[in-house]
């Protein structure tokens, strides 16, 4: 097992590799189809401070937040994979859901230092390891609202590092 | 209304998507002991104890909660009244708010509900069952009914569609695992449980999947169940795609009566890790 805490610095990121299971604890952001592609353009406008949002060594989680919790919905939606690129492009360092990817995406992780991890869909044991909910934008959106979140104890696989990935046959 | 009914119809709603019966249990128990992958064996006990914290609280398996999806059989001394219906219709949404369910349910009109732009109801009861299914049983006094709560991930990769079949089983096993194979490694959330109906029409076949769900047991294996799962286990897909042999747990197959002509119709639902969500009331 090695342990993360965000923010996540690049050394620690350079130091995964496919297969690891990996601990993740601190504030995390959480978003997917709806929200994400709003994100990407505030990263390529340079409007991201406007919605109070700095994706310096963070971890984006593809989930909505609800009432029933939280997990993982698959990171292979159009919307959500084509996310990688741009947001590791603007520091995000992990993105954690779930589903195999693209090798173009594997590679595009790789040349920004950066890795995809996937959660298994385990909404009771998360519910007791995630606090501190709040809405950081698009409230509107509501559960598929921009929510930044408290974890502690996240565990995960890396599924995509280095220009590897765990779904290469 | 009677609130007995809605009250065991709320609590069976709750039970359905916070627990794993016995066999389901079972299923993964076994897997877990023979998977020789290591990341899919992790994965498979990080399921099976999210099932028991699940059932501990009453809270939900998995945050996409499901659509209620309503099976009932009734036997010819019983009658589903449309005030019974009611009853159980407000029960689901008592039993949604209870669990509790994800509020998803979309608001506005059919353009605003198809485009999303109507926005989402803060309220976990808004969300509407699908219709009523209804089968006739031998048991003359039985009115039963299973909720089953169905998740959004394997409906994106289920199928629907005809085989020509050629007058031979094995053709129709080898369009089913052709279908299987690629949805099962796309689903993200194996391992999976495979439900089929085979019918003379999309609904039928549809119903008769509904009907494999709602009455399949892992213990309970049909040879073209257990070839079907053989089959697509060969794939190496495994526990959330990271490898391994069991992709799939179990096969739950219904095959219906059948038209006279070249083509059956076959349905097909790569249920999630947590699917068949399920559970069974008297009433």
């Amino acid at each position: 097992m090695k342990y993360l805490k965000t923010p996540i610095s690049e050394e620690d990121i350079a130091n995964l590799e496919v297969g690891d299971v990996v601990s993740i604890s601190g504030y995390i952001y959480t978003g997917r189809d709806a929200v994400l592609p709003k994100i990407v353009k505030h990263a390529e406008d340079g409007t991201l401070a406007d919605v109070n949002v700095d994706l310096q060594g963070q971890v984006i989680f593809h989930t909505a937040v609800s009432l029933a919790g939280v997990g993982p919905t698959s990171s292979n939606k159009l919307e959500i994979e084509s996310s990688f690129g741009p947001l590791s492009r603007h520091g995000i360092k992990m993105h954690l859901g779930k589903g195999a990817i693209k090798p173009e995406t594997v590679k595009e992780l790789a040349e920004n230092n950066a890795v995809f991890a996937v959660i298994p869909p385990v909404t009771a044991l998360l519910g007791s390891q995630t606090s501190d909910i709040e809405v950081v934008c698009y409230p509107e959106l509501g559960m598929e609202a921009l929510h930044k979140i408290k974890v502690e104890n996240y565990q995960a696989i890396i599924a995509a590092a280095q220009g590897k990935s765990i779904y290469d046959k | 209304m009677k609130r007995e009914i809605i009250e065991k119809v709320a609590n069976t709603l709750v039970r359905a998507g916070s627990t794993f019966r016995e066999d389901q249990k079972e299923a993964y128990r076994k897997a877990i002991s023979t998977e020789n992958n290591v990341h899919s064996c992790w994965v498979m006990q990080q399921v099976l104890e999210n099932a028991l914290v699940a059932e501990k609280s009453h809270g939900p398996l998995c945050d996409d909660t499901g659509i209620p999806h309503l099976f009932i059989e009734v036997g010819k001394n019983r009658a589903l009244t449309g005030q019974l219906m009611n009853e159980i219709k407000e029960g689901v949404r008592e039993g949604l708010r209870r669990l509790p369910g994800r509020p998803m349910a979309i608001k506005g009109d059919d353009y605003a509900r198809i485009d999303q732009s109507g926005g989402l109801d803060e309220d976990s009861g808004a969300l509407a069952p699908s219709p009523f299914l209804i089968r006739e049983v031998e048991d003359d006094n039985l009115l039963r009914l299973t909720v089953l709560m169905l998740g959004g991930g394997p409906a994106i990769r289920g199928i629907t569609q005809r085989v020509f079949h050629k007058h031979s089983v094995q053709t129709v096993i080898d369009e089913i695992v052709n279908r299987a194979v690629p949805a099962v490694s796309q689903l993200g959330c194996s391992p999976c449980t495979l439900v089929i109906g085979i019918g003379r029409s999309q609904f039928e076949a549809t119903s008769l999947m509904m009907e494999a769900m709602a009455k399949g047991d892992y213990n309970v294996q049909s040879e073209f169940e257990r070839i079907i799962t053989e089959r697509v286990n060969e794939s190496n897909t495994g526990a959330l795609g990271l490898g391994g042999k069991y992709s799939v747990l179990a096969t739950f197959a219904k095959i219906g009566p059948q038209r006279a002509s070249g083509v059956r119709i076959v349905a097909l639902r790569p249920c999630c890790c947590f699917e068949p969500r399920r559970a069974s009331v008297d009433l």
